[in-house]
């Protein structure tokens, strides 16, 4: 069914002039975009500017969970105090696309959030391309830094990050700590008993013991995922525990650092001894399939961080129980066993200023996080869900009482120790994530898999993070 | 869509032809203008949001430019693609994708033309049928790949929970390094064969019928009829069915960001998602561009060819 | 004319069978096939029906095992959840299902204003090197989205596009308008002519010969194409997590998965939302299933 179609001598604009305007309009804004920029952070002013009395909206970013709600609802009920003009909203990212959702909006050199919850890590890079405020004049005038465990410090606001366990008084700051994290141990106090196991070895030996004694339940369950940070985490706590290190900050090695003695035996004792007693097609369980196999009775042991576990104790969640004291009749919650040494992961995440923001709403945040850090609102923040910073407010009853797994928190303060804080970070995560997870299934041997994660790592840092080649 | 049209008379078009047609030039002059006027806005649009970007993604491929770190970009010549091309780590990949779209194309293809064969056997509630088994194509990628992510999972999914109940054992479906990639291939083949499934109906129905009959008359068997009648009548659209399936299939990033986000370690990492972690996790935009023309240029010159190949098959 | 799914059912009449029915002793064969048939069924819309099924499940009963498949508490508080907030008020899923409506809809509208008249001018006129251009214009749909987004990226932060529900529209009916294109030409073709000539040798111009004769024949087409492009748009994933961020600009697709990647995932939410969020491009592809097999066939199939 063809129909004779009338002929014309017809043209539509070329496809040359089409080219042509393409190249024009791509030399412009090539031109406009490739001017250098400045690298370093810009600096906040060392007092808080005049505030506006206009209504203001107050943006954070941060992933979705329970935290980002409680800290939502927590200031605007107590911050609109102070600041009835004020409303703050917290915008929630799916966590797989945390990172991403930050990074891709300060690339753009525009952001619709004005307080950037970054984790510890994520500091290094976004210093070093000058996307938050340098606020190191501001703390020395507003904040009372011997308040804090100075790790905490250093870890959520400090770049170049100190060694474990220190600050540099001279280095600058770059935020303050928003909830402190770390990961707790979950047992099921009907199964292995009310005393937590004490050290690594004897961990894995209760677990392994109670699921041969209770079929259906497998021994141990924690982050095996390739997202995120998952896996990597779980193996950097297995490393700390047994004496490894991640790299020498000093020379900048990780080959031959992470992949020493120590290294191995640790990546040994995660895919040898660990994975064989947790549950079959875990590999790719993250923070809610372990709370999942924890409130469905299937773990013996957990881990999972302290900010994610209050969903254990929600009766319509568990079948533990159908109130909340009778799951806290069979779940105990305790500090990470130690081994050749105490070390935990820190979690947990800093409040930093985005660079990018109007200059009214700069000033809002520093002084929201002025508020923020005081004595009495910290313990608020305790009572209201919140894992606080300040040692009082560690320390205090509000905080002890609020959640069965607080305490753990206050315990394991000066325990942590965090990843590397490099710009570089989040392709070392993602290497060390993707080798994990393929030693943890099978996919590479436990040797091969730390090796390629030392090697890969250690090109990503001698590539340097100056340019935007290489990156394979 | 009613109010749509008179949009589009609004363009400069109109004010050449609202005089009344006088034959001869005048009317060529007048349609050179309205298709003029038809067709620029269109490729206009293309121009801004496809070939500019893709000119510009040229350019920065041949640099070592970042979106977040900013800075001069500096020209390194071929450097990203010679990188590209001898990196194991994109091999890898590749072999990923082949064995992705081989397998998924393949398995759909088979499957969606035996149901289209069997529904076009049928004399009543062919239209039902062909409707509810429409609907996998109808879901967005995220809830396919969120939803078979439950049902697949080893210990709570409903998959297990079935094999266990016939005795069988637990199977871990998107942790076992060759398992993940096949229940890649199995949740694509489910949301897919109904496109094929469609297209196949069409060759299937577009079959005449004296053909058949005449078939029938000569006492030919159903083996040879279908071989000899159905197959090659329906071959060159399943033959684009598949062209369509294959680069889509080749470009897939969503299904395995949300089913396995490219685990256990690697083993079901797409090129895409590859490019996706160049991109975003380094910001090594120069190489990323770089690696996104190379699947562009793939994907054109396979299609040129497989086009090729197709209009020889449809002359002889 | 484009083959319809109603076409394509009723065409081949029972006839066709009875010479094989009596070969084969047929009956048996048939229920074979039957048989067959409904095996598929089952296997491809079993996880639709899990879907709705968890969806209408307490959140204890979804980890059940073995799985619950009859006997549970119905519930309809997950529907309720993905409108209405914890705490009262509208919830981020409802406006990201909004959203999605303006988006999706917008750029639909966009893609048919600028497609159909193009196709329109490429089926009647005979415009230089035809061919190459329909295959550009084809070919631009071929790019992988992760790749086009990084350069799309650069280009809208240039122009303060980035986290836009424009810039989302003005993306999506990019990639729309080449099929629109490819899939009216289809329809356009199918069209003589002659109505038009016939109009101007009326009195009309061209441009009310097509406006008044040519469009209205063509509506059925335009509403299948539109179709294509909606499911598109609707779906979409790629450039709505890396283009958008914020809570009033974010379409459903990401909304939904940020479901999981928290703490716990709620599964009856999850299906709930993908229940609501699937509705409305089913009864769409049903209102339109007349026309379906021409738009995944880009107006190739032609008797």
């Amino acid at each position: 069914m063809r129909y004779p179609k009338r002929r014309g001598r017809l043209s539509v604009p070329g496809r040359k002039v089409g080219l042509a305007t393409a190249a024009i309009l791509l030399a412009t804004t090539v031109a406009a975009c490739g001017g250098g920029q400045n690298d370093s952070a810009p600096k906040a002013p060392a007092t808080i500017p005049e505030l506006t009395k206009d209504p203001l909206t107050l943006s954070f970013i941060w992933f979705d969970w329970p935290p980002a709600h409680a800290l939502e609802d927590f200031a605007n009920a107590e911050y609109a105090k102070e600041r009835p003009n004020v409303t703050v909203k917290v915008k929630t990212v799916p966590n797989a696309n945390w990172h991403d959702a930050m990074f891709t909006q300060f690339a753009a050199h525009k952001t619709d959030f004005d307080i950037p919850i970054l984790d510890s890590q994520h500091i290094g890079e976004a210093v070093t391309n000058g996307n938050i405020l340098d606020i190191t004049d501001f703390v020395r005038q507003n904040i009372d830094v011997e308040a804090y465990n100075p790790y905490l410090l250093a870890a959520y606001g400090q770049f170049p990050q100190a060694e474990t366990g220190k600050r540099d008084e001279n280095a600058s700051l770059y935020g303050l700590p928003l909830l402190g994290d770390t990961w707790t141990m979950i047992y099921r106090k009907d199964l292995i008993g009310d005393k937590p196991p004490q050290t690594w070895d004897e961990m894995i030996s209760v677990a392994g013991k109670c699921q041969a004694d209770n079929p259906g339940v497998s021994g141990l369950a924690f982050h095996q995922a390739n997202g995120s940070d998952a896996a990597a985490v779980t193996y950097n706590t297995v490393n700390g525990v047994y004496g490894g290190n991640l790299w020498n900050p000093k020379t900048r090695k990780i080959d031959g650092v992470l992949n020493d003695a120590a290294g191995h035996e640790a990546m040994d004792v995660l895919v040898n001894k660990m994975k064989p007693l947790t549950a079959k097609g875990s590999g790719n369980w993250f923070i809610d399939e372990v709370n999942a196999a924890v409130a469905q009775g299937k773990a013996c042991i957990a881990f999972n961080w302290i900010a994610a576990s209050g969903g254990l104790l929600d009766p319509k969640q568990s079948t533990l129980g159908t109130t909340r004291e009778e799951i806290l009749g069979k779940l105990g919650f305790a500090a990470l066993p130690s081994q050749k040494t105490n070390l935990v992961p820190l979690g947990g995440m800093g409040m930093h200023v985005s660079a990018y923001s109007p200059e009214a709403n700069q000033a809002e945040a520093l002084n929201f996080m002025k508020w923020f850090e005081q004595a009495d609102i910290q313990k608020k923040w305790a009572a209201a869900g919140g894992v606080p910073s300040r040692t009082d407010a560690l320390e205090s009853p509000e905080f002890l009482n609020a959640a069965p797994f607080n305490q753990v928190y206050t315990d394991s303060v000066p325990r942590m120790r965090d990843m590397w804080n490099v710009p570089e970070y989040a392709r070392l995560v993602d290497i060390e994530n993707t080798n994990v997870n393929a030693a943890l299934n099978g996919a590479k041997t436990p040797k091969e898999a730390l090796d390629d994660i030392a090697k890969e790592q250690q090109s990503v840092l001698d590539a340097g993070s100056g340019k935007g080649g290489g990156g394979l | 869509m009613s109010d749509s049209a008179p949009l589009t008379s609004d363009q400069p078009g109109q004010v050449a032809s609202a005089t009344p047609p006088a034959p001869g030039r005048s009317r060529r002059l007048s349609d050179r203008g309205l298709a003029v006027a038809f067709t620029s806005p269109a490729l206009l649009l293309l121009l801004a949001m496809s070939v500019f970007p893709l000119l510009w993604a040229l350019y920065l491929s041949f640099t070592d430019y970042s979106a977040t770190r900013g800075g001069q970009a500096d020209f390194v010549g071929f450097g990203n693609y010679t990188a590209i091309l001898a990196s194991e780590q994109v091999h890898l990949r590749a072999l990923t994708t082949l064995i992705y779209v081989v397998g998924a194309v393949t398995l759909q293809t088979v499957l969606g033309f035996a149901i289209a064969y069997l529904i076009s056997r049928r004399t009543h509630g062919r239209g039902l049928l062909t409707t509810l088994f429409l609907v996998p194509m109808m879901l967005s990628p995220v809830v396919v790949g969120l939803f078979w992510r439950f049902m697949l999972d080893a210990q709570f999914g409903v998959i297990n929970s079935m094999l266990g109940s016939l005795g069988l054992g637990q199977v871990e479906w998107l942790t076992g390094q060759r398992t993940a990639l096949i229940s890649l291939i199995l949740v694509d083949t489910w949301q897919w064969t109904p496109f094929i499934m469609l297209i196949a109906l069409a060759g299937l129905t577009a079959v005449p019928k004296y053909l058949y009959e005449a078939a029938s008359i000569d006492r030919a068997s159903e083996w040879f009829r279908f071989r000899t009648i159905t197959l090659p009548l329906v071959w060159p659209l399943l033959l684009i069915a598949v062209l369509f399936r294959a680069i889509e299939a080749f470009r897939l990033f969503d299904l395995v960001y949300i089913l396995t986000s490219g685990g256990p370690g690697v083993s079901t990492e797409t090129l895409s998602f590859h490019v996706y972690k160049v991109a975003f996790l380094g910001f090594n935009t120069g190489t990323a561009s770089a690696y996104g023309i190379l699947m562009v240029l793939v994907v054109i010159v396979l299609t040129q060819l497989y086009l090729r190949y197709l209009n020889k098959l449809k002359e002889d | 004319m484009a083959v319809s799914v109603d076409e394509a059912v009723s065409t081949r009449p029972a006839r066709d069978r009875t010479p094989l029915a009596r070969r084969f002793g047929g009956r048996g064969r048939s229920v074979l096939e039957v048989a067959l048939l409904t095996v598929l069924a089952v296997v491809m819309l079993f996880p639709v029906l899990w879907m709705i099924e968890t969806s209408i499940k307490e959140n204890r009963d979804v980890y059940a095992i073995p799985a619950k498949f009859f006997d549970f508490q119905v519930t309809l508080d997950h529907f309720k959840d993905v409108f209405v907030a914890s705490g009262g008020g509208r919830s981020t899923l409802s406006a990201a299902f909004l959203n999605s409506v303006v988006v999706a809809g917008a750029s639909t509208a966009l893609a048919t204003v600028l497609g159909v008249p193009a196709a329109w001018a490429y089926s009647r006129f005979a415009v230089k090197a035809k061919k190459d251009q329909l295959f550009f214009i084809l070919s631009t749909r071929f790019m992988p989205p992760v790749v086009v987004v990084i350069p799309i990226f650069l280009m809208y932060r240039q122009v303060g596009l980035i986290d836009t529900k424009l810039g989302l529209i003005l993306i999506y009916a990019a990639f729309n308008v080449p099929f629109t294109i490819w899939m009216m030409k289809g329809f356009v073709d199918e069209v003589p002519a002659e109505y038009e000539d016939a109009a101007m040798l009326d009195g009309y111009t061209r441009l009310q010969a097509f406006w008044r004769f040519t469009l209205p024949l063509l509506l059925p087409g335009i509403a299948a194409t539109a179709v294509f492009a909606l499911i598109f748009s609707w779906n979409e994933f790629v450039f709505a997590i890396f283009l958008t961020s914020s809570d009033s600009v974010r379409t459903a697709p990401p909304a939904i998965a940020g479901l999981i990647g928290g703490t716990t995932v709620d599964w009856g939410l999850v299906a709930a939302a993908s229940v609501v969020f699937a509705l409305p491009v089913l009864v769409f592809a049903y209102l339109v299933r007349k026309h379906l097999v021409a738009g995944v066939t880009l107006g190739a199939v032609r008797r």
